[in-house]
């Protein structure tokens, strides 16, 4: 008994060093990025006073708003309350909807996080089996097609594609819808529980409304997805390359082991936790390229809704939607990192 | 495994294939394409951009209404008759009996009195049109006053020729609001004005359900408007910010009417049938200088530069379906206009270059270039190229610099101009006045004061012109500021007149896009 806690001890200190050290990591983070999004918003050319009053304003008016907004405060000043109210999910009112940015934010990201996600499976589903089968072909005739359907597209542009992809899919086959989340006609029939149109509609056993989404979503999606085969292939052709090379697979194979066992079994086995890094890596990617592919499919996410809010002056939107990328990037580094953690005792 | 994922793979063909979503747009809704990301309120008095005008004209009713197709003619609306004084100074208005807001409120001269001193005390950009007149945060109150449900009075505080008046009140931004519905909604005594961002109190023919910026706008028709229910159940404005997408969803049926589109889109269009109503605006493009700058400010160097744009081909290319060649600051066909074609402003490299070196550049000059806004950013790329030639080197900062321009804080600039009085008072005003050119006057409305050029003669005449209400005394004076304006040399160069064009599906009739943009839905049918 006292030599198991003799032996325990320590090691739950180091725990929890461990985890303050990764808690303290983690604020500091979140206090730099605020930081960022804070100087972002003074540095930024636009008035702030006049985004809110317009430009055909007296002077009394521009000292009251000039006065309402903390502006003549120091800045040190200003800064604590600015951090004081992101703490409590208050980022202010976007000054060109009149709505609290938080809520706005409710309403865009979801669009972009299922846009992302379908996005992400799409790439998956064509990168990896792409990946694996080069690798197992390596350097012959099918492993130059892989890596040149995978350089295609990441080097098309993804406005052109999206158009192109638009044309045949939409204008002349009539596959999928062009524009929007959802057609007009199902507008509001479905009540949001996540914000995931798909998910929301199929826990509502709402199927017409589910494949509406499903017809919107799945070009921009799978083209957004198609932008991340590249380095989802290339990832994984080398990580299964660097198994396949490795004695325990020829060993495997002298044994008689069969080459799809040794494939799915053993080398994919021990890619899995590898790739799964890239593919978190990947997500932060596609929430980045979703903004041109949410202009060019009308797709009513956060990328437009940051784009509309930099056109407008509109700062509070700015730093609200900036702020909330880098705690998704934050929030992927510590998911990924975890599950990392758990699928490979090595690392632990 | 394979075989598994290429199942998986024909299934999500097949459900999204058998999809019911893709019918054309139902008959009795009309389906806008547009582009939504444009429109920062929906409050009337917030308002001077074009699609949130024709959204906002179609849920408010305003007191007078002028037809697309005959400008010089003010028809009754919510006022149903009016009367001018014998000196000229009061407009008495009777309301309408019946017409109620989409609340259930009925409208009254009260809402109507309280419309106009609101628009004025907010003295927000929708306030420029009708603050033109004299009225002010402490007059109008006393000026604008509703004597009995039915009857709004107006005086004015100056001589003004009272249809520039009623022109001004069939603007959107002077569009009837629920004064009840909307002082409920009041924080901090702001007007209404937080809540009217994304809300509506009119008594238009439509009412707004939905509105989520970038995405969608919806507005049912009313059953119980006054002037009958609209055919149309529906109107939907869809964003759809991309062109090449929207001519996609055109052909196939999608959308009904289709704004802000490419010129290569729009020919496509028009070849296989769709209608494309020319938009004919009331503003255009212009170089714009400012004199604060000191080369700028040289009358010689001003010159030079009305020679340093191609505009020939640009009329024909990139601006087709957008404006048209123009040179007067009078729009075409309105009282005092030339009727020949454009001349002045040729594309001349080597004129330009001699006036600059007898100006003291003779090795040219360096400035930099501002578009106004995204849309016009190929015209400055276009301008760049054209300069070159002439010796001037710009340098572009893309982005939007309309915010710059109205505080003086440029070189060179790009731009379009809108104007919603039907009458060349509203262009003279915008472009031949300043009243003060003081940095601290903030005169922003006026482009003269924002490209600091001070024109004391050209101020008076248009002043007079204001007052003026004999036709052929109107026309004398408008000539004769276009011609003083043309001899300043003027600080904004117009090479083309405004158009917005709109492009119409078969089968959509009375779909008629409003010069000052405010565009009603009412006629429109689908067969």
């Amino acid at each position: 008994m006292t030599t198991y806690e003799a032996f325990n001890r320590p090691q739950r200190f180091l725990r929890l060093r461990q985890f303050s050290g990764k808690a303290l990591s983690i604020v500091v983070t979140l206090v730099g990025l605020l930081l960022l999004t804070f100087t972002m918003g003074r540095l930024l050319p636009a008035d702030p006073v006049l985004a809110v009053t317009g430009s055909e304003v007296d002077r009394a008016t521009y000292e009251r708003v000039y006065n309402e907004l903390g502006l003549g405060e120091p800045v040190w000043k200003q800064f604590a309350s600015y951090v004081g109210r992101m703490l409590t999910g208050d980022m202010g009112q976007s000054l060109t909807t009149g709505r609290p940015v938080a809520q706005d934010l409710l309403t865009v990201f979801p669009a972009t996080i299922e846009l992302a996600l379908v996005a992400m499976l799409c790439g998956t589903l064509i990168g990896v089996p792409l990946g694996i089968v080069a690798a197992i072909n390596r350097g012959k005739l099918i492993d130059h097609i892989a890596r040149i359907v995978g350089l295609a597209g990441h080097s098309i542009p993804i406005f052109w594609l999206g158009l192109m992809a638009l044309f045949v899919f939409y204008a002349k086959l009539r596959w999928v819808s062009a524009s929007g989340r959802i057609d007009i006609l199902n507008e509001g029939l479905v009540p949001p529980i996540t914000g995931l149109m798909l998910l929301d509609t199929a826990l509502q056993g709402e199927w017409d409304v589910f494949r509406d989404a499903l017809s919107h979503i799945i070009l921009p999606g799978a083209i957004l997805g198609y932008y991340s085969v590249a380095y989802i292939s290339r990832m994984t052709r080398s990580f299964m390359l660097e198994q396949l090379g490795q004695e325990y697979i020829i060993s495997a194979r002298a044994k008689g082991v069969s080459r799809r066992q040794m494939i799915w079994s053993h080398a994919f086995k021990n890619i899995r936790v590898q790739l799964l890094t890239v593919l978190a890596l990947t997500f932060g990617g596609l929430l980045d390229g979703a903004v041109l592919i949410e202009t060019v499919f009308g797709w009513p996410g956060l990328g437009q809704y940051l784009t509309r809010g930099l056109k407008m002056n509109d700062m509070n939107v700015v730093m609200g939607a900036v702020l909330l990328i880098g705690v998704v990037f934050l929030t992927i580094n510590i998911i990924s990192d975890k599950l990392y953690r758990i699928l490979d005792p090595r690392t632990r | 495994m394979r075989y598994r994922l290429l199942a998986g793979l024909a299934a999500v063909a097949l459900i999204t294939g058998a999809g019911g979503a893709f019918a054309a747009s139902p008959p009795n809704a009309l389906v806008i394409g547009t582009n939504l990301g444009a429109i920062p309120a929906l409050d009337p008095a917030a308002i001077n951009a074009r699609t949130v005008s024709e959204v906002v004209s179609n849920l408010y009713d305003n007191l007078v209404i002028v037809n697309p197709d005959d400008l010089t003619t003010i028809r009754p609306m919510l006022a149903e008759k009016w009367t001018v004084s014998d000196d000229k100074r009061t407009i008495t208005m009777t309301i309408r009996k019946g017409a109620t807001f989409s609340s259930g409120n009925p409208v009254t001269a009260e809402d109507a009195a309280w419309t106009i001193q609101r628009v004025i005390k907010m003295g927000a950009v929708g306030s420029t049109d009708i603050a033109l007149w004299g009225f002010t945060k402490d007059n109008v109150d006393s000026l604008v006053q509703a004597t009995d449900p039915q009857t709004l009075v107006i005086k004015l505080p100056e001589p003004v020729s009272t249809d520039l008046v009623l022109y001004s009140l069939a603007g959107a931004s002077l569009g009837i609001v629920d004064k009840k519905t909307v002082l409920a909604n009041e924080k901090n005594g702001d007007l209404g004005q937080n809540w009217l961002k994304s809300n509506s109190a009119g008594s238009g023919p439509f009412k707004l359900t939905q509105w989520r910026p970038n995405d969608i706008l919806l507005t049912d028709a009313r059953a119980d408007y006054w002037a009958g229910a609209p055919a149309m159940k529906r109107v939907v404005m869809r964003h759809v910010p991309e062109s090449g997408n929207m001519r996609l969803q055109i052909e196939a049926g999608d959308i009904d009417v289709g704004q802000y589109m490419a010129s290569g889109d729009i020919e496509a269009l028009e070849a296989k049938g769709a209608t494309i109503d020319p938009g004919p605006g009331l503003g255009f493009y212009y170089i714009a200088m400012n004199t604060q700058d000191p080369d700028l400010a040289k009358p010689k160097v001003r010159e030079a530069f009305q020679h340093i744009l191609d505009w020939k081909p640009l009329a024909a290319t990139t601006m087709k379906y957008n404006g048209f060649p123009w040179q007067s600051i009078i729009p075409k066909g309105m009282s005092g206009a030339p009727t020949a074609e454009p001349t002045g402003h040729e594309y001349d490299p080597e004129k330009a270059k001699r006036l600059l070196a007898e100006a003291g550049y003779p090795n040219g000059l360096k400035k930099t270039l501002f578009p106004s806004s995204d849309a016009l950013l190929k015209m400055a790329v276009a301008l760049q190229d054209n300069a070159r030639k002439a010796g001037v080197e710009f340098e572009i900062v893309p982005g939007e610099h309309t915010p710059d321009f109205r505080a003086r804080k440029f070189q060179v600039l790009v731009g379009n101009s809108g104007t919603r009085l039907p009458d060349p008072f509203g262009t003279l005003v915008q472009y031949a006045y300043n009243p003060d050119n003081r940095d601290e006057a903030k005169l922003g409305g006026y482009y003269l004061w924002r490209t600091a050029l001070d024109a004391p003669e050209l101020t008076k005449l248009v002043d007079q012109s204001k007052a003026e209400t004999d036709p052929e005394k109107r026309k004398a004076l408008f000539e004769q500021v276009d011609k003083g304006y043309q001899a300043l040399p003027p600080t904004l160069i117009i090479t083309l007149q405004r158009t917005d064009p709109y492009v119409i599906k078969k089968g959509v009739s009375g779909y008629v896009g409003h010069p000052t943009w405010s565009t009603r839905w009412f006629d429109v049918k689908k067969n």
